[in-house]
């Protein structure tokens, strides 16, 4: 169904722009387009997959595995094992050479097939496929509910995980289980642990969780290839006044971010809502790029997908749209730390996915 | 979607070896070209991409894609496609003392070969690389002349030192204790292979892929479990593990008979052994051999499907799967191998039984 409804929405697109070819890479990292093309996530190595004048899909995989799980997960397509994918990807293109043909993400494109002495001409079909990817239907909304309800499960099982005397990437063992216990194939989270010499959150290490610890995690698992997100920080024991004082500067300003998020606000509104708290509160600094890459961003087939919640990004929010929240940064006082929630942008304003409540967890 | 422990391992990857693998690496440079040589090789790794630079470096993306330059003489450089905040991560799970983050990888890795005066530029993979990475490396190097080193760097790459096929043993050990976590009688799949994913883990496991054959009755594929699965009679689980940049595949059956399994696994055995011909392995439903050659941790080798199957050298560490009859049961079945060297026949790395 959801497969089927993406088909259509591509297919529509491509004939009003006036598309009719498309070529789409992805890869283990980032499989969105691969996805919402050919309904494949990909898992190891090169992915793409060819949209054809006359509607057929070819998903060409130059690993073996993947290729036979292709056989058995797809459906409606045509699935090759592509040893040598640039070639044989660039091959087939060359001979839809007189048709209209794009590219999505253009800019992933490997450079055999990008090279512009290649016998066909690719057109930047990004913004194509990434407005199919940002604004959600119904189906894809609901979807996304349930990875919100398994990333609040999933924190909760965490809290249970983080013990003194536990190494960070036995966490993720305990978490990972949980959610293929769940039928939960993928997630993706990084984490913290420490005080004011975590300036990030990073992959799982064999540093040794201490009492006193600030623990940090972005847990961000996928149902049916649908990524929900949620971010919040404990303490290993109680937390001090600092810590309660900064979290309640961050709880704000995420508040402030969701109450923007709205439709025809921009990313830019979202992001500046959540900055102007802390310009407010004297932390502007720690709103800067030196110290946080995003104040947000979307959510859905790929975990960090469009719009990023940044003042200089000018995408304008539309109902259906999927994002976390999130005012994640270094705080001078107590390290780097963590709150965010996923959203769902609706005709009367965001509508809040994830439950988990809004507190600095003390365990 | 990378879920596991990063760490670079001084006791089992000691720096003396990424040095030997650098060195190996540089007198390949020198010969290539006809005797011209290589000023600097280029390799790419991203979270798909890794078993190239993590073979030279201990480096393992997350997420990021980056570039690592070996230069002729001068060190080696990684550039990596994040902020600095993350670079102490990165410095501190990898032997390469030049580490940077930046947007543009490629632009990094152009302007340090600039600096170097590199002239001839070998770039592993050129055809598969990123375009708008290349023409970075290209724009920011412009006196250079670049040129795909794919031959050069995988004729190294595919010879597996010491410490290689003890992590790949040590991949394959993990997943044979995992596997053999799953009793066979959960009333759903996820049960087992939420098991194995765990024990795998808190076993030092950078990354296990699951993968599951529900009901071997039905079909033999090996697709990836999600949602509610009720296994059938007789079912088959895979592990595919990495460990410390190693990656190996292994699999284990429910409910088919153990001697029909020792079959199996006296066939699989047989058909390796022939190795580097794959006519042991040409009388199986199916079949295929993997490896790294590059940069993807498990390349395919050969598989009926491929018209070309590429070369199996003597001493390669690869990992075979094949699909075999035996009584009627389809047995699915995969272990990582090492084709022998010097008279000695190919054999199983880690054999493929369980308790």
């Amino acid at each position: 169904m959801l497969a089927e409804d993406r088909r259509k929405r591509l297919r529509a697109a491509m004939n009003d722009a006036g598309i009719e070819a498309l070529v789409v890479y992805g890869n283990s990292w980032q499989s969105d387009y691969l996805r919402y093309v050919a309904d494949f996530s990909s898992i190891e190595g090169h992915g793409m997959a060819v949209v054809s004048p006359d509607g057929a899909v070819e998903l060409f995989l130059d690993s073996v595995a993947e290729a036979e799980r292709a056989e058995a997960e797809t459906g409606g397509i045509k699935v090759s094992l592509a040893p040598e994918i640039v070639r044989e990807v660039a091959g087939r293109l060359e001979r839809i050479a007189n048709h209209r043909i794009a590219a999505a993400p253009l800019g992933f494109m490997p450079k055999y097939i990008a090279d512009k002495a290649r016998g066909y001409k690719l057109e930047d079909g990004t913004r194509l496929v990434d407005h199919l990817l940002m604004v959600k239907t119904a189906a894809e909304i609901d979807t996304l509910r349930q990875a919100a309800k398994l990333a609040d499960d999933g924190y909760a099982v965490f809290r249970q995980a983080a013990r003194p005397g536990r190494k960070q990437y036995e966490l993720i063992a305990d978490i990972e289980g949980f959610f293929r216990q769940k039928g939960c194939a993928d997630n993706f989270m990084i984490m913290g642990s420490g005080g004011k010499d975590v300036y990030a959150m990073a992959p799982p290490s064999d540093r040794v969780i201490k009492p006193g610890d600030m623990v940090t995690t972005e847990l961000t698992p996928a149902v049916h290839g649908y990524f929900a997100q949620i971010c919040r920080t404990m303490v290993l024991g109680k937390a001090n006044d600092a810590q309660k004082r900064a979290h309640a500067l961050y709880r704000e300003a995420m508040e402030a971010g969701i109450a923007a998020a709205k439709p025809g606000a921009t990313a830019a509104d979202v992001a500046r809502a959540e900055n102007d708290v802390f310009r407010k509160h004297g932390y502007g600094d720690y709103a800067t790029s030196k110290y946080t890459r995003v104040r947000g961003h979307g959510l859905g087939l790929f975990v960090d997908t469009k719009p990023h919640i940044l003042e200089d990004v000018d995408t304008v929010l539309e109902a259906g749209m999927v994002m976390i929240v999130h005012p994640n940064t270094y705080h001078p006082e107590v390290g780097y730390m963590v709150l965010g929630d996923s959203i769902v942008i609706t005709p009367k304003g965001a509508d809040v996915l994830t439950g988990t409540p809004r507190e600095i967890f003390e365990v | 979607m990378r879920r596991g422990f990063i760490g670079w391992s001084k006791a089992e990857l000691p720096e003396a070896v990424f040095a030997g693998r650098v060195k190996r690496l540089r007198d390949a440079m020198a010969q290539a070209g006809g005797g011209q040589g290589l000023d600097a090789l280029v390799v790419y790794t991203n979270n798909t991409r890794t078993a190239g630079v993590s073979w030279l470096t201990a480096f393992v993306p997350y997420w990021a894609e980056g570039l690592l330059v070996v230069p002729k003489s001068a060190d080696p450089y990684l550039t990596m496609a994040f902020s600095n905040r993350i670079v102490g991560w990165g410095k501190g799970v990898s032997c390469v003392a030049k580490f940077e983050g930046g947007a543009k990888p490629g632009t990094a890795a152009g302007k340090y070969l600039a600096e170097l005066g590199a002239k001839k530029i070998g770039v592993a993979d050129l055809e598969g690389l990123r375009a708008a990475v290349a023409q970075d490396l290209a724009d920011a190097a412009p006196s250079a002349e670049i040129s795909d080193a794919t031959a050069v760097f995988e004729r190294v790459r595919l010879q597996p030192d010491a410490a290689e096929i003890a992590l790949a043993a040590k991949a394959g050990a993990i997943a044979q204790r995992a596997l053999a976590l799953a009793t066979g009688k959960e009333q759903v799949l996820g049960e087992a292979v939420a098991a194995i994913d765990h024990a795998a883990r808190l076993w030092g496991a950078e990354e296990i892929y699951m993968a599951a054959a529900p009901d071997l009755e039905r079909a033999t594929h090996f697709i990836r479990p999600e949602g509610t699965i009720t296994p059938g009679k007789r079912f088959a689980l895979r592990a595919t593990v990495a460990y410390k940049g190693s990656w190996v595949r292994m699999t284990r059956c429910f409910g088919i008979a153990a001697d029909a399994l020792a079959t199996a696994q006296t066939e699989l055995a047989a058909a390796v052994a022939q190795l580097p011909s794959l006519d042991g392995f040409r009388g199986f439903p199916s079949w295929s051999i993997e490896g790294c050659r590059l940069a993807q941790p498990l390349d395919v080798f050969a598989a009926p499907s491929m018209t070309s199957p590429r070369p199996i050298l003597p001493g390669a560490l690869l990992t075979a799967q094949a699909l075999i009859a035996v009584d009627g049961n389809k047995i699915p079945i995969a272990a990582p191998v090492l084709t022998g060297a010097a008279g000695f026949p190919a054999s199983l790395l880690v054999a493929p039984v369980f308790a």
